[in-house]
């Protein structure tokens, strides 16, 4: 199976495309009336211009490749002091825009190459990938623990290794190990019981996504599972009829829709099989006039926007030919694939919530500060980050905040508790299954 | 400290080696805590470069202040070092007005960002140098208050474009941005805070400059070589509800002068600028692209802005009138649509769009300059022709703006010129065009603003010997020891 992952050198001429104008700095819409926000978590905690959006990133970029900026500790900091968030990447509008983030990560994989990346915490991460197939050094019989009270109430979940099911429940290393985000695939897994659905999940031979690897610059390791996860995918749909991927963590979503497409073996394997975010699973459902909802949450609720189910799954125009503008010219960015209305129109119809909206929301959304590789290499700043991102959520004046990532879900948990943990941060599947009808109940 | 004031003449990046600096180091630390100040070499280089020709060059070390009284005590310590000292917010000029010329501190300004006031009576804002654009327009629009917004990054920094002599959106009704700012704190380079105008008299009123001696005139124009300016007053101003923008096109620069003098005259346009063909492409071709046969060659909007209806058709009967008049007298005057990213780009502002460069120098591959002037629009048509042929001979394209201010009273006349920077000599080829171009300009009465040295050198040739003894005299009394932005006045 081949791979196309950029290295650094290959993307010189976008580098060259950034014009340092700063744009990338902040968030912006002008309206009316015109919005304001900072975007940029690395940029908001340091401040130098070099940690600042992807005009810093790519002056780093620039130095790395002329030679001027030979590695040493502090570079190598600063190339992972970033949580390749995008926000930047949303504000930018020029020809170097649908690469920032990869520009960003193949600074780090050149890192890794050159033998000096990634940080130290980060090499603990790829050790137990290596030892456990997780990043959380959990044996893989941990990897079901949640599991056990369906198993208890005699609802045992299937283990599609055994027994055929369309819909494959990829749960996630986060999800199963994660004690604080166990809630995660718990709640997912109830919906789809009360929803009657016949899924089933990989159990103990579910393998990481990889995303973690690939954001932090490790491109062999990546590939190392994704290629296994491909292998088992095919399985799935030719021995056990799996149809449909359902994932609820956006950092395995993001990595089999966009990461695993640069192999070369990705449509061949994947035709006929649908990868689709729990979010927007429900959501189809909901709209189906398939979800019913009994009480009411009397909660003022915000949303949270991830990263890795918002900017990241953008899809950028390029003028490869030249035939509207010239070679490589970014023409327009398709936001079709990212999960914005979703979550909202799901939060809105479940009965008592009120909803209200952060100022920095959808594209322009603040980053938690747990990606990139950030809440394991810079945990403090991660949670400092996320603080930030709770108050913003407190200002509004709401006493939850959701999400539909793990790590958004476990990073904000750990910033509300760090402010005094007066919002309590829950996965959309928390509420959903608290006021869920399901099969039993009618 | 020699090492560190000495020139660093075509060096495009040398790191200096933190083992001798550790000292300078320390004392940045008491002034502003560790974590605001650096001599790391990556740093450093990211603020060694910005969008234009000027080379790279790199400070020797990089300070944040969040505090007045910490731009007191480094300015302080670097006069008494006799270290340069850069003042710096966004770094987005087009001058390299922020590229230390002789290394020394880097004084990045951008956590001195608070709106300190908004007077919604007064119309008054009192803003720190970190205040952005987009930040400012977000805050003055829950007043539904404006300001001139200039055609540049929304992250840009209100007070350096103000001081800089920044141009903006409103430019034909109330001037430079410059000739907005109602007060001013500055912070010497001996490290004294001083106040000028009527905040100087009582601490909370930012009114005027008025009636006392303009003393705000020391530290407006002069490139951060004066001073550290902590905090302004701007004059901010209403939004009315109707806007109305009238869009003409003519095939020759004369008849574009004609049509804008006379409109000019009824000072009833927020801005009326006019635009070559090249510019109002989006973005500028790069390199020089030749201009269909049937396309007119200038473009101008005039923007207006009123409360009423009956207001606006006033206005509208107005630019009928001379529309009519122009027409008369056989000019090629016609009345068009504006291109319309392109006239987004120039209305909705700040612009992420064209603040973005995405007009200008995407084509290109990342360099913009400019021969960026203040010149009589009498001349703008001999200045024009002239740099058409410069440019062209460049293999640059002339996409030149023109635009009045307050009235007939003075106009901007620029070129905004895209380079490939991955390319040294295509970055030498757009620098010798725009100094040539300059150089016309200088001749023909205009007025370079945010000049690169390049440009001052050629001004201060054409200068009167008085005022360029007096510049410096003022220079070294303000600055004894040369340590603020030192080398961009070509003095």
């Amino acid at each position: 199976m081949d791979w196309k992952i950029a290295e650094l050198k290959e993307l010189e001429d976008k580098i060259w495309r950034c014009t340092a104008c700063g744009t990338c700095k902040i968030a912006y819409d002008y309206g009316p009336p015109p919005t304001f926000g900072e975007i940029c978590p690395a940029g908001t905690e340091f401040g130098f211009e070099g940690m600042m959006a992807s005009k810093g990133k790519i002056a780093f970029a620039r130095g790395i490749l002329s030679g001027e900026l030979p590695w040493d500790d502090e570079l190598l900091e600063a190339i992972y002091k970033c949580t390749v968030c995008a926000g930047c990447q949303n504000q930018c509008q020029l020809d170097h825009k649908p690469f920032i983030p990869e520009i960003i990560e193949a600074m780090r994989r050149k890192a890794v190459e050159d033998g000096v990346g990634p940080m130290p915490l980060h090499k603990n991460l790829l050790q137990s990938m290596k030892n456990y197939n997780n990043p959380y050094q959990g044996p893989r019989r941990v990897r079901t623990d949640w599991t056990r009270p369906f198993k208890k109430a005699g609802k045992p979940i299937k283990d599609i290794n055994k027994e055929p099911a369309p819909v494959l429940f990829f749960v996630g290393c986060t999800g199963a190990f994660n004690t604080a985000a166990r809630a995660v695939p718990t709640a997912t897994a109830s919906i789809f019981q009360k929803l009657g659905m016949d899924f089933g999940i990989l159990g103990e031979n579910e393998i990481c996504c990889g995303s973690t690897a690939m954001r932090v610059g490790d491109s062999e390791e990546f590939k190392r599972v994704a290629t296994k996860n491909l292998e088992t995918f095919k399985w799935a749909h030719d021995e056990r009829g799996v149809k449909t991927i359902v994932s609820s963590c956006a950092g395995c979503y993001r990595a089999i829709k966009k990461d695993y497409s640069l192999s070369s073996e990705y449509d061949k394997i994947m035709e006929g099989i649908e990868v689709i975010h729990t979010a927007d699973y429900l959501n189809r459902l909901y709209k189906e006039g398939k979800l019913k909802f009994k009480g009411e949450l009397p909660w003022k609720v915000t949303y949270h926007d991830p990263c890795h189910t918002g900017r990241h799954l953008n899809k950028f125009i390029i003028d490869h030919e030249g035939k509207q503008l010239w070679k490589g010219a970014y023409l327009d960015v398709d936001q079709s694939e990212c999960l914005y209305e979703q979550p909202r129109d799901l939060l809105k119809a479940i009965p008592g919530v009120e909803f209200v909206e952060m100022p920095r929301n959808r594209a322009n959304a603040f980053c938690c500060g747990g990606g990139g590789g950030v809440m394991t290499g810079f945990g403090e700043w991660a949670t400092k980050n996320a603080s930030l991102r709770v108050q913003e959520g407190m200002d509004t004046g709401a006493d939850r905040m959701v999400s539909i990532c793990p790590f958004c879900h476990f990073n904000l948990n750990e910033g509300s508790k760090r402010i005094g943990g007066q919002v309590k941060v829950h996965d959309l599947t928390e509420l959903i299954d608290k006021v869920l009808v399901g099969s039993n109940d009618d | 400290m020699s090492e560190l004031s000495s020139p660093q003449k075509d060096q495009v990046f040398t790191a200096t080696d933190v083992g001798n600096v550790d000292s300078v180091l320390k004392e940045l630390r008491k002034i502003v805590g560790e974590t605001n100040c650096t001599a790391s070499r990556h740093i450093r280089y990211a603020y060694s470069y910005d969008l234009s020709f000027v080379k790279p060059k790199a400070p020797d070390y990089v300070v944040m202040a969040e505090t007045v009284e910490q731009v007191q005590g480094l300015l302080r310590f670097a006069n008494k070092e006799k270290i340069p000292v850069v003042p710096y917010t966004a770094g987005t000029n087009i001058g390299g007005l922020t590229i230390p010329e002789r290394g020394g501190i880097l004084l990045d300004l951008k956590k001195m960002n608070k709106i300190v006031d908004i007077d919604s009576e007064a119309h008054v804002a009192v803003i720190e140098p970190g205040v952005s654009h987009a930040k400012l327009a977000d805050a003055l629009y829950k007043h539904k208050l404006r300001f001139g917004w200039p055609v540049g990054p929304p992250s840009a920094s209100v007070l350096a474009c103000a001081i800089s002599h920044g141009i903006g959106g409103l430019n034909a009704k109330y001037g430079l941005n410059s000739q907005e700012i109602t007060s001013m704190e500055v912070v010497l380079p001996t490290g004294e805070l001083v106040r000028v105008g009527s905040c100087a008299i009582r601490h909370d009123a930012w009114h005027s400059c008025l009636p006392m001696p303009q003393l705000d005139g020391l530290f407006k124009g002069w490139l951060g070589s004066t001073g550290v300016v902590t905090k302004i007053g701007i004059s901010v101003h209403p939004i009315p509800p109707l806007l109305k923008v009238f869009t003409v096109s003519c095939d020759n620069v004369e008849d574009m002068y004609s049509y804008m003098l006379n409109l000019s005259n009824y000072e009833m346009c927020d801005d009326l600028t006019a635009v070559s063909w090249w510019l109002a492409q989006v973005p500028i071709p790069y390199p020089f692209k030749t201009k269909p046969d049937d396309a007119p060659e200038w473009f101008s909007f005039a923007t207006t802005t009123s409360w009423t209806e009956k207001e606006r058709e006033a206005r509208t009967e107005i630019w009928e009138t001379v529309f009519e008049e122009e027409q008369k007298k056989n000019t090629s005057i016609k009345r068009t649509v504006y291109p319309e990213e392109a006239l987004k780009g120039r209305t909705q502002l700040p612009s992420q769009v064209v603040g973005s460069t995405k007009n200008y120098c995407k084509q290109g591959g990342a360099g913009i300059s400019w021969p960026g002037t203040f010149t009589p629009a009498k001349v703008w048509a001999p200045v024009y022709n002239k740099w058409k042929e410069i440019l062209i001979g460049h293999n640059l394209s002339p996409s030149v703006r023109m635009s009045m201010y307050r009235g007939v009273h003075y106009g901007m006349l620029r070129a905004m010129i895209p380079f490939n920077k991955q390319s040294a000599e295509e970055t030498e080829n757009a620098r010798h065009a725009i100094v040539e171009c300059l150089k016309v300009d200088l001749d023909s009465g205009g007025i370079p603003y945010k000049p690169p040295i390049d440009f001052a050198t050629e001004i201060n040739k054409r200068a009167n010997p008085g005022y360029l003894d007096l510049l410096r005299r003022m220079k070294k009394f303000l600055d004894p020891n040369d340590i603020m932005n030192p080398g961009k006045l070509g003095i």
